[in-house]
């Protein structure tokens, strides 16, 4: 009589444990199988991110198919595969612990509605919600990883090892191709040494470099560098609106104004003088004088597009 | 015989023409430090005479502890108001060469009975020094090419907005006497490698010294100098003059800079000044060498001692690397480091990367500061690649690393302005000295054709012309052109003049004809002029705002001055007691030291990150979170800058973000900055901004009541340009204090605990009559709405 009740008391954790083990094992099964990026639907991401986790998971939230036209999307999306790659190097005990997945906006519209999301690609971290690895913050809702970085693969892996059990091993691959390049470059340079000497040692060659590097410098062209400024807005527009900004077709023509203003100068003081005609040397000095009034003009009038307050203006 | 294009006064004797010249000059400098001094002048004139902005509070509040309590107690000065509870021990963690500046000359205008207030001295500071740049600079330009350009050169440095910007009356700043130093600094060093004198290596020593004790830009001369001896040995330039210059300054530079307490032994352990001991050590094994090769005559000894210097030097370098990487050299400081890789500041010191003066720089900044001098820059600097004696090689290596420097960081534009003047000024003179020099060439009529291309082609064709044998020509043809028959003032311009062209002495050069020149003067004279208009306008415009007072024009014109910063500050003086912790993000810490005299959370010197990460958490989170930060911190008040109402917009929700960054960076589990973002992912603050958002510290505080102020119309805030929500905010654990006339400064209370031990936010919904529900707890929350 007794006997039952005692056996199915021995099974139920049995079976608990099944029940409980089921989602984890597939889970496991599907990451193995798919480079470690389980591919989402709606189910398995229900599955993933169900309220009972003990697990953790990295969710990329993508729209890869070319008639969404996400191109940050596919910019990133080998960024998000090279990090769990790295990450299926980890001892399966850590590793298993924690997912890489990845869901695409046409498997799994009824995810991104409930979510609300309207941009991709998105990556959510999920904290596990019970068992060991529960956060002591009792925290239980995604994180999302910020973008300021950029979609390089280093920022995420280390942005994302902040969630997981061990940091993920992400080691950047070696560049093969930059370093042939340079390597490409160190022989030409090495074998027509004895010809471009000479170049090399012309103070002219580097008159040219440093007036070019400070052409560029002066004309703001490490603004558009760090602010990743585009080269020109929409619908043409090549003058960015406001005196703190501007666009990489502002550094072009700027600084070849300054470039040709400054030579202009040079062609006055440097050529000039020594034209031994009279009449070509005064049409010389009328030439150049005329340039620089005019490009002075050009300056100060696309200067007054950029600083709509400044009351001073040439010819235009 | 010569042509003249103008005929030229020719009964003068050649002392009168000596006397007058250096008679006009100066008068000339006269003049340029009279500008210098009387453009700097608009923020007292227009305002008044005040400390400005942020840093220059606290350098002002040092010097009157300085002048009231002597150097010594200075020197130990611990200061437990800032930085609460941690306080900050000032006398090591300030450079004290600005505020000994003003201290000294507070007492020798003392010691001569002048009864100077300290204010005033530290008002008028940077407006002195900037005649004294105008001079340092005059000197480095002579060194260049001649008087006349050194003049230019001064007057445009007295003038220039990139300068100025850092220098008006009242900013009171490091800045204010550094730029000053630095070009002293060089100009010492120019003239010790150009005689080879121990003596100017010294005087450079001493002002690196000075400059180390009053900037921490002088990292930048600790760098520039030992690059362009790295450059000149490179060209094949050593020299003994090289060797004494830079060993007497590196000496004995290095030896005072460790006197300051705050650089100790930085100069050995730091990356940053390892480039100056490097090349330092490599003289000595090229003069080592150079010593022996001069006693031995053996080709393959000399060979051989060739690769042992090589050899020894690439060791060396090896040495340092290995040092660093074994941690007995500390690497490169952030500050330094984000200057060469520009995302490294964002991503690991926040802290930095929020200070809008380290932002790049758009090419409109650059055009604003210099005006036309930055397209006569890469001219001059041409005409340093024709001349390329060793202080050309100085001023072009200047020229590249400054340009690089300013385009990453607005405020290293200070350090490009100085070159940009000299390499501006010696252009500009030699468009003025060829087109002034009244002699007229012969005209050939057979080499009419082909003697421009001869011009080009002998500059590119023989440019690795030794310097000395260059030198030698031009002598040659000052002393030529000295006997001829042009008379004395003849002589004057067309000494000046030959210098561009001395390599080809004999050929005839020049300009025919009057036209010519009065178009190229005229219109020389002409770009002279909008540049001091340009200067003018900027000046007061735009650079001589005090930014504790702030200016708008009233409907008929006049002007109308905002004081919302004092009144408030003020406020906090009379009415709190004098132990009241103040909290405000940090930008304000200084003004409130200085102008409310209330211990501060965090200051401007902001050398604790966590410190500063802790207010932006409790800026950045709710009430509930907050308030047990801000009683465990001590803090009586709260003060947040609030622009909404008259659209100032340096206000806190603009800069709200990077405390949710800074704080984020220190508890990533707490804070993220996407929570404060709308799901659209935009920063809004009307009804659509984000719950967190909404909850946070810094937001309430903000529009607490703002909306009632429009009395049940829209509530607009006008910085932001949006509506602000009908129903504002509630505040349960802060108590509205103090709020200035414009609303730019709001000051909270903190409330102490419940006397009944309630939390105080069931207090205050129990204070205002609703009953509180026991079966729901969630409906507090509603009720309270």
């Amino acid at each position: 009589m007794y006997l039952l009740p005692l056996l199915s008391f021995l099974l139920l954790p049995l079976s608990f444990v099944v029940a409980k083990e089921d989602p984890h094992a597939e889970l496991v099964k599907l990451a193995a199988a798919n480079k470690g990026v389980i591919p989402l639907d709606e189910r398995v991401y229900n599955l993933l991110t169900s309220p009972k986790r003990t697990w953790s998971s990295s969710v990329q939230f993508t729209a890869l198919d070319p008639k969404r036209r996400c191109s940050p999307c596919k910019e990133f999306n080998p960024s998000f595969n090279q990090v769990a790659k790295a990450w299926q190097k980890v001892p399966a005990e850590q590793r298993d612990t924690h997912f890489f997945a990845s869901l695409d906006f046409d498997n799994g519209m009824a995810v991104f509605q409930k979510l609300g999301m309207q941009s991709a690609p998105i990556v959510h971290v999920y904290p596990a919600a019970e068992g060991p690895r529960k956060s002591p913050s009792g925290k239980t809702s995604p994180f999302t990883y910020d973008f300021s970085y950029g979609f390089e693969a280093g920022p995420l892996a280390e942005s994302l090892s902040q969630h997981t059990p061990v940091p993920i091993p992400y080691k950047a691959p070696i560049d093969w191709g930059r370093w042939a390049t340079v390597a490409a470059f160190g022989v030409i340079f090495a074998v027509t040494l004895r010809f471009i000497a000479p170049i090399l040692q012309s103070r002219w060659t580097w008159a040219a470099g440093t007036v070019l590097t400070i052409l560029i410098m002066t004309a703001g062209h490490m603004f558009t560098r760090i602010r990743g400024a585009p080269n020109s807005g929409p619908n043409g527009q090549w003058i960015a609106p406001g005196y703190q900004n501007q666009f990489g077709q502002e550094t072009q023509v700027v600084a070849m104004t300054y470039g040709l203003l400054g030579s202009a100068i040079l062609m006055l003081t440097v050529v000039t003088p020594y034209t031994s005609s009279p009449r070509r040397q005064r049409a010389q000095v009328y030439l150049w004088s005329f340039v620089i009034f005019i490009m002075y003009s050009v300056l100060v009038s696309l200067f007054r597009v950029k600083n709509r307050g400044y009351p001073f203006k040439l010819l235009l | 015989m010569t042509t003249k294009a103008y005929a030229l006064p020719s009964d003068l004797s050649p002392a009168t023409v000596t006397n007058t010249t250096s008679l006009l000059r100066i008068i000339a400098l006269a003049f340029i430090s009279g500008a210098a001094i009387a453009s700097r002048l608009f923020a007292v004139i227009n305002f008044e005479s005040i400390i400005h902005e942020f840093d220059p509070w606290f350098n002002y509040r040092a010097t009157r502890v300085l002048v009231a309590d002597g150097f010594y107690e200075f020197w130990n000065w611990f200061d437990p108001t800032a930085w609460y509870p941690l306080g900050r021990v000032v006398g090591g963690t300030v450079y004290p060469g600005l505020m000994a500046t003003s201290g000294v000359i507070y007492k020798i205008l003392h010691a001569l009975n002048l009864p100077v207030d300290i204010r005033n001295i530290c008002v008028l500071l940077a407006p002195g020094f900037s005649s004294l740049t105008a001079w340092s600079t005059y000197m480095f330009t002579k060194e260049l090419k001649d008087e006349s350009a050194g003049l230019l050169a001064a007057a445009f440095i007295g003038i220039v907005p990139g300068y100025i910007s850092r220098s008006v009356a009242g900013s009171y700043d490091n800045e204010a006497i550094a730029i000053f130093l630095l070009m002293f600094t060089f100009f010492n060093w120019i003239k010790a490698l150009k005689t080879g004198s121990a003596f100017f290596g010294t005087i450079a020593a001493l002002f690196y010294f000075y400059m180390v004790a009053a900037w921490g830009g002088y990292a930048f001369i600790t760098n520039m100098i030992p690059l362009h001896a790295l450059a000149l040995l490179l060209m094949g330039r050593y020299s003994s003059r090289l060797y004494v210059a830079y060993s007497s300054w590196y000496a004995v530079g290095t030896l005072a800079s460790m006197q300051v307490p705050f650089v100790g032994f930085q100069p050995v352990r730091t990356s940053e000044h390892m480039a100056a001991l490097g090349v330092f050590g490599l003289l000595q094994i090229i003069a080592f060498a150079e010593l022996v090769r001069s006693h031995v005559s053996s080709k393959q000894f000399q060979t051989l001692l060739y690769a042992s210097v090589i050899g020894l030097g690439f060791l060396g370098t090896l040495a340092i690397i290995g040092l660093t990487y074994k941690g007995w050299i500390a690497p490169w400081t952030g500050r330094f480091y984000s200057l060469w890789d520009t995302g490294y500041a964002k991503k690991y010191i926040p802290i930095i990367a929020s200070v809008s003066e380290h932002q790049p720089t758009a090419w409109p900044s650059f055009f604003m500061d210099l005006q036309f001098l930055i397209f006569l820059f890469p001219a001059g600097v041409v005409m340093c690649f024709r001349e390329l004696r060793d202080e050309h090689v100085f001023v072009i290596i200047y020229a590249i690393v400054a340009s690089y420097f300013a385009g990453v960081m607005v405020r290293l534009m200070l350090t490009l302005t100085p070159v940009v003047c000299v390499a501006a000024a010696i252009a500009f003179s030699t468009v003025l000295d060829t087109y002034i020099n009244p002699v007229e060439p012969e005209a050939p009529a057979d080499e009419a054709a082909s003697s421009e291309v001869n011009s080009v082609a002998s500059d590119v064709t023989n440019p690795s012309t030794p310097t000395p044998v260059s030198k030698k020509s031009k002598k040659a043809v000052k002393d030529s052109s000295a006997s001829s028959t042009t008379g004395p003032f003849g002589d004057l311009v067309a000494s000046v003049t030959s210098g561009k062209s001395g390599k080809k002495g004999e050929r005839s050069f020049g300009v025919f004809g009057l036209d010519t020149r009065l178009v190229v003067i005229f219109h020389a004279i002409g770009m002279l002029i909008f540049f001091v208009w340009h200067c003018t306008w900027v000046t007061s415009n735009a650079y001589s705002s005090p930014s504790v007072v702030l200016a708008s024009s009233n409907p008929d014109g006049s002007q109308h001055i905002i004081d919302d910063f004092r009144e408030a500050y003020y406020w906090l003086r009379q009415n709190t007691p004098e132990t009241a912790v103040v909290m405000s993000w940090w930008d304000y810490g200084y003004q409130i030291a200085g102008m409310a005299d209330r211990p501060t959370l965090v200051d401007n010197n902001t050398w604790n990150n966590t410190h500063i990460a802790t207010v932006g958490k409790a800026m950045s989170s709710s009430e509930e979170v907050a308030y047990p930060i801000l009683r465990k911190h001590d803090v009586d008040y709260v003060l947040v800058i609030f622009g909404g109402l008259i659209g100032y917009s340096g206000d806190d929700i603009n800069k709200f973000l990077w405390m949710v960054r800074i704080a984020q960076g220190v508890w990533p589990d707490e804070i993220q900055e996407p929570n404060y973002f709308t799901r659209k992912g935009e920063y809004k603050i009307d009804d659509e901004a984000s719950p967190t958002m909404k909850n946070s510290l810094m937001y309430k505080m903000s529009y607490y009541r703002y909306a009632e102020l429009f009395g049940g119309g829209q509530a607009l805030d006008r910085v932001r340009g949006q509506q602000v929500p009908k129903t504002g905010p509630t505040l349960d654990y802060l108590d509205e204090a103090f709020t200035s006339e414009n609303w730019i400064v709001r000051i909270y209370e903190v409330k102490k605990e419940d006397l009944l031990g309630r939390d105080l936010k069931s207090a205050n919904a129990f204070a205002q009559g609703k009953k509180r529900k026991r079966t729901k707890p969630a409906s507090r929350r509603k009720a309270l709405l």
